[in-house]
């Protein structure tokens, strides 16, 4: 049969020419491993559904589960249903779900039991058959990254990599922290990239799934009337903050051994840094951003190591209250070593070594058990060159925009505003804009938007080897000098504050201060 | 956040007084809504305050029906001095029974803001609302209509293919034909991926559809054949691009506004679509020679007032709609 149209055009399927839905992901498997972890739980399996109740997914798909924990394919369906109960936004509903459960499909064993990779490999083989899958795998490697490396070997080994995948594509999405630091983050790219091209790898960071930062994007580059002013001629400073309430919850094990700066600093803080500063890319294609986003965080100036601790202040929690609630410290928290030395606030300030931003200071700040759960990039501008009202003007503020990221999102402008009355009275007031209110839209999750990306190909959510590798090169300094030294004044703030003092003492060194939390 | 609402004389005067006292307003779109029928007069307005509740606009409805003689409702954010609110948007209603096109024209460039886009949902085919419609038309970037919104048969469809024939440049939406996307997509999906499938597309010999009101058949005929290049040679075949008949069936089935069914016939095989007992839930099928199990679809964001948000969120030209449209036009001979 021919596979031409009548009059020779290409191969494509007509009907699907500009039907709204036509982003939906060509047929394919996805693998998640550690399937029986909480991330699949809460996040992935969920996920997964809402593609499905979207129109996202394509007709043919098939999930597998991979990790350690015995499961029958039923008895993980049934596992899958409840997490999907329990944490999706859209309920499992049948006859759907049962339809959906179909597809899902699980795998035990050890990251190292060829048996199990085999095992895999006959359940793909079997899908591509059966369910019209058409060779396309996409890896999802939610294992603690300890284990990335080894499996990404035996997907090589066993046959299960794109050199011997004729039929399809195979991707792998790995999920964040890509290495502990640069040395090891090189060792697992020496890895991946033994297997995968560098368009093969998908290196999520859910941050970047978040429809306002995005939006950081939209607000730049679709609108005139900032990118004059976003420069080092009117802007005074950058603070990005991604402050938390919760602590470690039960992830005290992995944190004890990883800390503010390499969770939340060197990859979320650092991507939201690279868009707010980066130059406006030639096209919105995944490349050209990615490119822009290279270019500025080679342009941040690692701090040398005599300045580390002027221009940086770290913090770990001590017993406090959360919205009324007590809570333990830090060092109480569940697998966390009681002289724990870890860092559960980091605040850093960067240079941008550029043209736009010279003499800009970027304040980057992450903490856990702060007041209030909050994430954001504030841009202050500088004062008025000339004060017109006389006493009036003396307390004008400096225009602040803030991206709000969550947990409420959108744009709010701070502006001086005259009083109404006879005398010539000045306040700030702030112009606020909501998505959920000016758009009347819930954002999707962020992870739905990026695996539905990851299967249609489109890497421009995710972050590139040299986009990782230099954010490592920018916090060495940092780490290297934080794991040499103790601080001895931990725990230094108490659960609930704004954070260590010590964080204030290095922006008041700069007569500013922070923001409030 | 409660909402104030006051009732005025349908004075441009006293509707303007009642908007200036409220204390902000904020607007995304002007949202006008046109009822000339008081049957569906309730139906109407829920599924506009749906959109409105979510899109701060200024929603001006238009009613003909007559209920209300001569009086305006205006609606606004509350005005009090103290109170706080994060969304704002206005709505006036306007009883224009008696009213000529030239004072409901005033209501219009008196109140919208330039600066917005307007919408215009005009929910009415009646012959007297004709002077008004047109009257209104300059003033509206998009114009949605439901040509199955009142009736089973295809009159409503036939003046929408005349009214685009005479205004092309119009962006237009109609809801019925973007109620069928979850059906495309699984026509669509049919001959997804394995190239003998897509070729298959280029042997269909037959169409049977089966919906509750004529329009969406008839919208489903009129994509496929923009799609595959097929010619309507009546109101019940066509010809493909090999000079092959194509055979259109279609029955009147079911709830209105709603496909029941489709079959599609190829060389091979049949192509089968179905509502099961959850009508929410569409069992798709093949069976021939490229059989295939019964797989589940979700029949999603098909209320009205999902589909007026679309329409909202899609400002430009539909040129696969218009083709559809066009095509359906030369099937029904209109």
């Amino acid at each position: 049969m021919t596979t031409t149209s009548p009059a020779g055009a290409p191969a494509v399927n007509p009907l699907r020419k500009g039907l709204a839905s036509d982003r939906i992901a060509d047929p394919c498997n996805i693998v998640f491993f550690g399937a029986s972890g909480d991330l699949v739980k809460r996040m992935l399996m969920p996920a997964m559904w809402n593609l499905r109740l979207e129109g996202i997914l394509p007709t043919s798909f098939g999930i597998i589960g991979f990790s350690r924990t015995e499961y029958t394919d039923d008895q993980f369906r049934d596992e899958m249903r409840k997490a999907v109960e329990q944490f999706s936004r859209n309920p499992p509903k049948d006859p759907l779900w049962s339809d959906f459960a179909k597809h899902v499909f699980y795998v035990s064993g050890d990251f190292d039991d060829d048996n199990c990779f085999r095992e895999l490999r006959e359940a793909l083989e079997r899908n591509d058959k059966e369910l019209g899958t058409g060779g396309n795998r996409l890896f999802y490697l939610s294992t603690p990254p300890s284990v990335f490396g080894k499996i990404i070997d035996k997907l090589d080994k066993d046959q299960l990599g794109p050199r011997d995948n004729k039929a399809g594509w195979t991707r792998v999405v790995v999920e964040k922290p890509f290495g502990t630091d640069l040395d090891s983050a090189r060792a697992l790219q020496a890895e991946v990239e033994k297997v995968f091209d560098e368009k093969q790898v998908y290196r999520i960071d859910h941050y970047l799934g978040k429809e306002p930062v995005q939006d950081i994007m939209a607000l730049r580059f679709a609108n005139v009337i900032f990118e004059p002013i976003w420069n080092r001629n009117y802007v005074d400073s950058v603070q990005i903050t991604a402050a938390e309430t919760v602590g470690v919850e039960q992830r005290g094990g992995y944190y004890d051994n990883a800390g503010a700066l390499r969770d939340m600093i060197q990859n979320h803080v650092m991507n939201l840094l690279a868009l707010v500063a980066m130059e406006p890319p030639v096209s919105a294609d995944a490349d050209s951003i990615r490119d822009e986003k290279f270019k500025v965080l080679r342009a941040v100036r690692p701090i040398e190591p005599a300045r580390v601790s002027l221009d940086t202040a770290r913090g770990q929690y001590d017993a406090g209250a959360i919205a009324g609630k007590a809570v333990p410290a830090y060092r109480d928290e569940p697998d966390v070593r009681p002289d724990s030395n870890t860092e559960t606030y980091a605040a850093v300030k960067l240079w941008v070594d550029n043209w736009r931003w010279a003499d800009v200071p970027f304040y980057l700040r992450s903490g856990k058990r702060l007041a209030r759960k909050m994430s954001e990039i504030a841009i202050r501008f500088k004062p008025i060159p000339h004060r017109l009202f006389g006493e009036a003007g003396e307390q004008l503020e400096n225009n602040v925009l803030v991206m709000k990221i969550q947990p409420e999102e959108g744009i709010s402008l701070r502006i001086n505003a005259k009083v109404p009355g006879p005398k010539m009275h000045l306040r700030a007031v702030s112009m606020d804009f909501n998505y959920g209110t000016g758009f009347g839209v819930v954002s999707a999750p962020a992870y739905e938007r990026l695996i539905g990306d990851a299967m249609r190909g489109d890497a421009t959510l995710f972050t590139r080897w040299d986009a990782v590798e230099r954010a490592w090169v920018i916090v060495m300094p940092i780490l290297e000098r934080w794991q040499s030294t103790e601080d001895q004044s931990f725990p230094n703030y108490n659960a609930g504050s704004q954070g260590p003092q010590a964080a204030d003492r290095m922006l008041a060194m700069d007569d500013r201060d922070w923001r409030k939390i | 956040m409660s909402l104030e609402s006051s009732t005025v004389s349908s004075s441009l005067e006293a509707i303007r007084g009642e908007l200036s006292r409220a204390k902000l307003s904020t607007s995304t779109l002007n949202f006008i809504v046109w009822i000339d029928d008081a049957a569906r007069r309730d139906w109407v307005l829920e599924r506009a305050a749906m959109l409105h509740e979510k899109h701060p606009s200024l929603m001006l409805v238009f009613d003909h029906t007559g209920t209300h003689a001569g009086e305006a409702t205006v609606t606004t954010a509350p005005r009090g001095a103290q109170e706080t609110f994060a969304i704002q948007g206005e709505r006036v209603d306007v009883d224009v029974s008696g009213a000529g096109a030239e004072s409901v024209v005033g209501y219009v460039s008196a109140l919208c803001s330039p600066s917005v886009p307007t919408v215009m949902w005009w929910t009415g085919f009646a012959e007297s609302s004709r002077e008004i419609f047109y009257a209104l038309l300059p003033f509206v970037q998009t114009l949605v209509f439901d040509s199955s919104g009142g009736a089973r048969d295809e009159s409503a469809l036939c003046k929408l293919v005349g009214f685009h024939r005479e205004h092309p440049d119009v962006v237009l939406h109609d809801l019925a034909w973007m109620r069928l996307l979850p059906w495309q997509d699984m026509i669509a999906a049919f001959f997804d991926g394995d190239p003998d499938l897509l070729a298959e597309v280029y042997t269909i010999r037959k169409l049977h559809i089966a919906s509750g009101s004529d329009s969406e058949a008839f919208y489903l005929a009129g994509w496929l054949a923009s799609r595959l290049g097929w010619k309507a040679t009546g109101r019940n075949a066509f010809t493909d691009g090999r000079g092959e008949t194509v055979a259109f069936e279609r029955k009147r089935e079911g709830e209105m506004r709603r496909v029941q069914s489709i079959c599609l016939d190829s060389e091979t095989s049949w192509y089968h679509g179905e509502v099961t007992d959850d009508p929410g839930v569409v069992r798709v099928w093949v069976e021939g020679q490229h059989a295939r199990e019964p797989r589940l679809f979700p029949l999603k964001a098909i209320d009205n007032a999902s589909l007026l948000e679309r329409a909202v969120l899609e400002p430009g030209n539909d040129e696969l709609f218009e083709t559809a449209l066009r095509s359906a036009g030369t099937l029904i001979g209109g």
